[in-house]
């Protein structure tokens, strides 16, 4: 683990840059032990990359529009993406076949994740829908469809029991496995992004006044603001870093921007890309961070 | 990915996946569920099981037969009849049942419509039905005053329906709450927070970040609070009295609205009027100038004003200083009630019958201009001993007088001095009027311990008058502002706040419990009226706006005279009035419910704060308007709702979670009651509902995917299976259909697990299987011993009419039940009509900029609304479950021709009940199968056998 919250300490040096992708990255993700990195972009394309020698490992094609985003299993076997093709792909990672197409999301799916297991797929949507994929089972129809939410679901997150997903009617629906309960947080801003800290107890949600929003996941209770960066009308990544001392995210104009914590003070912030950074990922362990433009590259970034 | 593939070396022959082994059918799948509803009729491919192409032989269409490979047409089952446009161009075919029925079949029907029977009316359908029909009758035997037939609404049923009868016997009583009041109480609890929450004050954020844990605490309180006192909720079902009506207004219209002052002379007016009448009933002032009672001719322009009060007198005569009177009458209705009938009787003496008053009289009014106002005139009035001007009387002080022997007099009359001080005399003309006949108050007509009240009162009001005296020498300085409401509130001797606790404390703390006693005439929630001086001041901070509420408690609990909206409001907007009026609703149902403290005064506090920022005409400090609703934005959110949710049983399996359901009937959805577990409605839990209508909804060609559809009916079963064994524990058990039920449906379901279930089916075979299993050592037993054969199969139609009936019965109710549950709640709505949110997010360029979506005005209102009409939605749907079954049906026989002998039973049974209307809706699959049915069923009884 990376130490405290220096301005030293946070990955803000270019250490490579990954191109290959026409167009718009859509999205960069690291891999579970941060050693490779997959992104996704307008051009239809998943790319497997390792960020650290930047070289491009392969590519996987059978989208049929723009992939918006991607997701690794733990074992690093699998892969699930989705798009502007209404599809979830469930891809094999060494051979880089599609298992699977899991249809039924009715308009563009926005976001997936694998659970912990790797047994489930869930995906948002723009349909308003939050949809559960089995990958045992040879069905490709959904497990669960969650419907309560009022707009396009752009993100979802996973823990072991919980399904939190947050849209652009404002919530952040919580839907406990476990108990059976779903939790609605209405931030009255359309959620763009959610990202739970490191420890699970708080969750990050981007929305759609250029703020970011830290809250407890216990009570509901709005603990910090962010602010500074411009967050309007793309679907944009934020994150905490691996150690939970700063937030993280991209804005419209290039800027990445790291807050501290607590006092949501901008620590540091810097361009790094021509146009608006789309995503951005954290290295699960090192000091390490990568973020995808529309520009169409990946950025490496280290102290 | 062909540089990719040189990087691995392939050693042997590669297995063949088994995806591509069956990909055809895999894609024939696919294409079912998936890609066949997005394509347009006339692109759509029929194939078969195998997923080839549908081939009806050279001859006989080839590959596309008939109507899209159907043996319809685009009319329908018969082919239209050929009819020359020319001469008749316009004539409608008309299609109805009978056009598909045998003529057997329409022999059947033959006057025999369906209908419920009088032991099953659970709705009272069929009473009503035949309360109707007994009206009409009535009718046309005497006809009344309205032509035509009565209306439906009119006419009740006699009898209770059996759900009413029910809850009469489980102890209920009309008028109580039939809802799960602890699941309400909490529900409602949770909107009170949220209302709470929603008026996060903006001018205390420092003292809210340090103050959060009083805010949680808070919350937590008013969580528990309903717990205590669940038997006094407040919401229960209104009973209704059916007054007849005795007037000639209009419906609804009441002419006593906005001044309710009347109603009640009215009441005594129209009792004398009655005696009056009574004793001579020709009265031929009555009969000539009837205009004059009014009752008699509701003529144009006043008829609606029946009564002659003072008001209607003369609406279009001159001379009547009408708006003059609505001001003075709001400052003081008693008084001005009572000049004005004066006034009017006097006046009424002097026009003789038959003569009217003169519209211009010689009579003027003098007029005099206003004085000119100096110019160093300060708009700016102090009021040094403000009430002494309604008590001339007291200017000198009484003697000191010796407090009465009688105890409880002297705390009596001290409690009612320290009221009468603080709220003006107006209530000593209250307390007088009410407690005429009472002894104990005979104080206030001069009668036993006059003095001493007059000498209390004195006191009290001297104290109030130095307070006054001291707070305004203080403000002198500030108060050159405008005459605010505060000082208004003062003007009319209402409190003002903060200050006020002490004085009252000596007479009401130490005595109140008694003086309540004593003062329970007078009020009629006395113990609210006393609290609110030392307990809660929810609007400490604001003594104008607390004097306004408690102007409102008084109006509400007094039930006597109502100087509603007088207490310096008028400055206010409708809108902010309303808003505040339904802050001082919740204010003080929490006082009431003793639960008030400092906690949520502290949020309510905040509350306070939202009407200004919406609607700012009552701060002075309106300059930061923008700077207030972020703030208030921020306050507002995040707020938090929990609701039901319901996995599915396979995801809690894949995320190696106890499905927290597992085994436990569906647990209510939100805003269940009693009622809807007392009629038997299959009420599946909401996510079930909500992946059935995201099914029903999404499928644009309505074709159900297998999968889902699987899950849904198979978790409906276990449903059905609870719900459906009470019903069947509540009625005898039809012991011969017990045992002669069919049994190759049990078998059908668990030897083709995976095929869609059709959950009507399931309905009728679960209703059946208690009795099965009562009877069950009995069949065993008897079989045994006749040494015969179970008759294999006996439909129980009948059994599944009910029950899809009832079904049918209950959405019907359902959703008048949720129209009336759609509470407006204009405080939440005009918020959430602010926030302009974008809705669009964009991939990368311009992905889907024009896709802007503004479902996001909805307010949680709206969201609470658009459930429930999901929930009836969902139950449409499961009760109509003809169109959709019918279409399993279809799906199943595509899928299933190995297993048709099992399939063919169930067939059997259900064609009988569908007749001919399914038969042409399979299509050719059916028809194929359909001359060999006779063979089929031998098949089906020759299994049983083996």
């Amino acid at each position: 683990m990376s130490g405290g919250g220096g301005i030293g300490e946070l990955p803000r040096k270019e250490a490579s840059v990954l191109k290959g992708h026409e167009g718009a990255v859509l999205a960069a993700r690291f891999n579970a032990d941060g050693n490779y990195c997959l992104s996704c972009g307008k051009d239809r394309t998943i790319r497997l990359w390792n960020p650290h020698r930047g070289i491009l490992i392969k590519t996987y094609k059978a989208h049929g529009r723009e992939v918006r985003d991607v997701h690794c299993t733990q074992d690093n076997s699998k892969l699930s993406s989705c798009g502007g093709d209404r599809q979830v792909f469930y891809w094999d990672v060494a051979t880089g076949r599609v298992i699977r197409k899991f249809r039924g999301h009715d308009s563009e799916v926005n976001a997936v994740k694998f659970n912990e297991y790797a047994s489930v797929v869930v995906s948002a949507g723009y349909d308003r829908s939050v949809r559960a994929w089995d990958c045992r089972s040879h069905s490709t129809e959904p497990i669960q469809i969650i419907d309560t939410f009022l707009d396009s679901v752009m993100s979802v997150s996973l823990t072991k029991s919980e399904i939190i997903a947050g849209s652009v009617d404002g919530t952040i629906r919580t839907f406990d496995i476990r108990i059976g309960r779903e939790i609605s947080d209405d931030l009255g801003q359309p959620v763009n992004c959610i990202a739970l800290s490191n420890d699970g107890n708080c969750i990050l949600a981007s929305c759609l006044d250029s703020t970011l929003r830290l809250l407890d996941r216990s009570t509901g209770e709005l603990l910090q603001e962010y602010k500074g960066h411009t967050c309007k009308s793309y679907k944009m990544d934020c994150l905490l870093t691996n150690n939970d001392a700063c937030v993280t995210g991209g804005s419209e104009d290039g800027i990445i921007f790291f807050w501290d914590l607590v006092d949501a003070s901008v620590v540091s912030s810097f361009r790094a890309h021509a146009s608006v950074v789309t995503s951005v990922s954290y290295h699960p362990t090192d000091s390490c961070m990568i973020s995808a433009s529309v520009d169409g590259t990946i950025r490496v970034w280290k102290t | 990915m062909d540089s990719d593939e040189e990087d691995f070396v392939f050693y042997g022959t590669p297995i063949e996946r088994e995806e591509e082994v069956t990909s055809r059918k895999k894609k024939a799948v696919a294409e079912a569920s998936g890609l066949l509803r997005t394509l347009p009729p006339w692109k759509q491919e029929v194939t078969d099981e195998e997923g080839r192409r549908r081939f009806h032989g050279a001859f006989t269409g080839g590959y596309s037969a008939g109507y899209y490979n159907t043996v319809g047409s685009k009319e329908g089952w018969i082919p239209q009849t050929f009819t020359s446009s020319q001469k008749n161009r316009a004539e409608i075919k008309q299609q109805s049942i009978l056009n598909f029925l045998d003529d057997d079949e329409k022999g059947e029907m033959e006057g025999r419509s369906l209908g419920t029977s009088m032991k099953f009316d659970t709705f009272g359908f069929t009473a009503a039905e035949i309360a109707r029909k007994q009206a009409e009758k009535e009718q046309q035997q005497r006809p009344s005053i309205i032509p035509g037939p009565a209306p439906d609404e009119l006419v009740l049923p006699a009898t209770d329906s059996i759900g009413v009868k029910l809850l009469l016997k489980m102890g209920w009583r009309h008028g109580h709450a039939i809802k799960d009041s602890r699941t309400n109480s909490l529900y409602d609890a949770r909107r009170e927070a949220r209302k709470a929450f929603l008026a996060l004050s903006s001018d205390h954020k420092a003292a809210q970040r340090t103050g959060s844990e009083d805010v949680k605490g808070d919350l937590g309180n008013i969580v528990e609070l309903p717990m205590d006192n669940d038997h006094q909720s407040p919401h229960s079902t209104p009973v209704y009295v059916l007054n007849p009506k005795q007037d000639l207004h209009g419906l609804g219209y009441d002419p006593f609205k906005h001044a309710p002052e009347f109603r009640e002379k009215k009441r005594s007016r129209l009792h004398e009027d009655k005696e009056l009448v009574n004793r001579k009933p020709l009265s031929i002032k009555d009969n000539l100038f009837a205009f004059r009672s009014g009752r008699v001719a509701p003529g144009f322009g006043i008829g609606a004003l029946e009564e002659l009060d003072a008001e209607d007198e003369d609406v279009y005569a001159s001379g009547y200083a009408f708006e003059e009177t609505y001001v003075q009458e709001i400052e003081e209705p008693t008084k001005q009630g009572v000049d004005k009938t004066k006034k009017r009787s006097g006046k009424e003496q002097g026009v003789l019958p038959g003569f009217k008053l003169a519209s211009n009289s010689d009579y003027q009014l003098e007029r005099f201009d206003p004085p000119v106002i100096p110019k160093d005139f300060v708009p700016c009035h102090k009021f040094p001993a403000l009430l002494d001007m309604n008590t001339k009387f007291s200017d000198g002080s009484p003697p000191e007088i010796p407090p009465p022997e009688d105890n409880n007099l002297k705390i009596l009359i001290e409690g009612v001095a320290a009221i009468v001080a603080c709220c003006g005399k107006l209530f000593e003309d209250l307390s007088r009027e009410k407690n005429q006949s009472n002894p104990l108050f005979s104080f206030l007509n001069g009668g036993d311990g006059h003095d001493y009240y007059s000498r209390k009162l004195w006191e009290e009001r001297q104290k109030r008058n130095d307070r006054k005296k001291l707070e305004l020498d203080g403000k002198v300085v500030l108060s050159i502002q405008k005459m605010t409401a505060e000082s208004r509130g003062k003007i009319l001797g209402e409190r003002p706040l903060e200050r006020s606790s002490k004085d009252l404390s000596s007479a009401s703390t130490s005595s109140n419990v008694k003086l309540q006693f004593h003062l329970s005439d007078t009020f009629t929630k006395p113990e609210s009226f006393n609290e609110v001086p030392d307990a809660a001041k929810p609007f400490r901070d604001d003594p104008a706006k607390q004097g306004r509420f408690e102007q409102f408690l008084k109006d509400k609990y007094d039930g006597g005279l109502r100087s509603k909206d007088s207490s310096g409001a008028s400055n206010m907007s409708e809108a902010a009035r309303a808003r505040e009026r339904l802050e001082f609703e919740a204010a003080a149902e929490a006082i009431r419910k003793g639960n008030w403290g400092k906690e949520t005064s502290h949020s309510n506090q905040q509350m306070w704060d939202m009407p200004t920022t919406t609607s700012l005409q009552f701060t002075s400090a309106g300059l930061e308007k923008v700077a207030q609703v972020e703030e208030l934005m921020k306050k507002m959110y995040p707020k938090r709702e929990e609701f039901q949710w319901r996995p599915s049983p396979i995801l809690c399996k894949r995320f190696d979670i106890l499905d927290p359901y597992m085994g436990k009937p569906p647990p209510p959805p939100r805003l269940r009651s009693k009622m809807d577990s007392l009629i038997f409605l299959p009420d599946s839990t909401k996510p079930v509902k909500v992946e059935e209508t995201a099914a029903a909804f999404t499928d644009s060609l309505s074709v159900p995917p297998p999968g889902s559809e699987d899950i849904t009916s198979k978790e409906a079963t276990g449903e059905f299976q609870n719900d459906v064994e009470v019903e069947n524990v509540e009625r005898p058990v039809d012991l011969y259909k017990a045992i002669f039920s069919d049994d190759s449906d049990d078998e059908v379901e668990n030897s083709s697990p995976n095929q869609v279930e059709d959950p009507e089916k399931k309905n009728g075979a679960v209703s059946t299987t208690l009795n099965r299993l009562i009877a069950g050592d009995f069949l065993e037993s008897l079989g045994k011993e006749l040494g015969l054969d179970v008759p294999p199969d006996l439909p129980n139609s009948e059994n599944k009419t009910r029950v899809s009936a009832s079904q049918k019965d209950t959405v019907n109710s359902k959703r008048g039940n949720v129209d009336t549950l759609e509470v407006e709640n204009p405080l939440i709505e005009t918020l959430s009509s602010e926030k302009n949110r974008s809705g669009k997010v964009e991939h990368g360029k311009g992905a889907q900029v024009d896709r802007h979506r503004n479902r996001s005005s909805r307010s949680p209102v709206d969201e609470r609304n658009r459930k429930h009409f999901r929930r009836d939605g969902h139950r449409i749907c499961n009760s109509d479950s003809e169109t959709t079954s019918s279409e399993d049906y279809r799906d199943l026989h595509h899928s299933r021709s190995k297993g048709r002998e099992k399939g063919s039973s169930r067939e059997k049974s259900s064609r009988r009940k569908h007749s001919k209307h399914r038969k042409h809706e399979r299509g050719d699959s059916l028809s194929r199968s359909h001359h060999g049915s006779d063979k089929e069923r031998g098949d089906a009884k020759r299994e049983k056998r083996r």
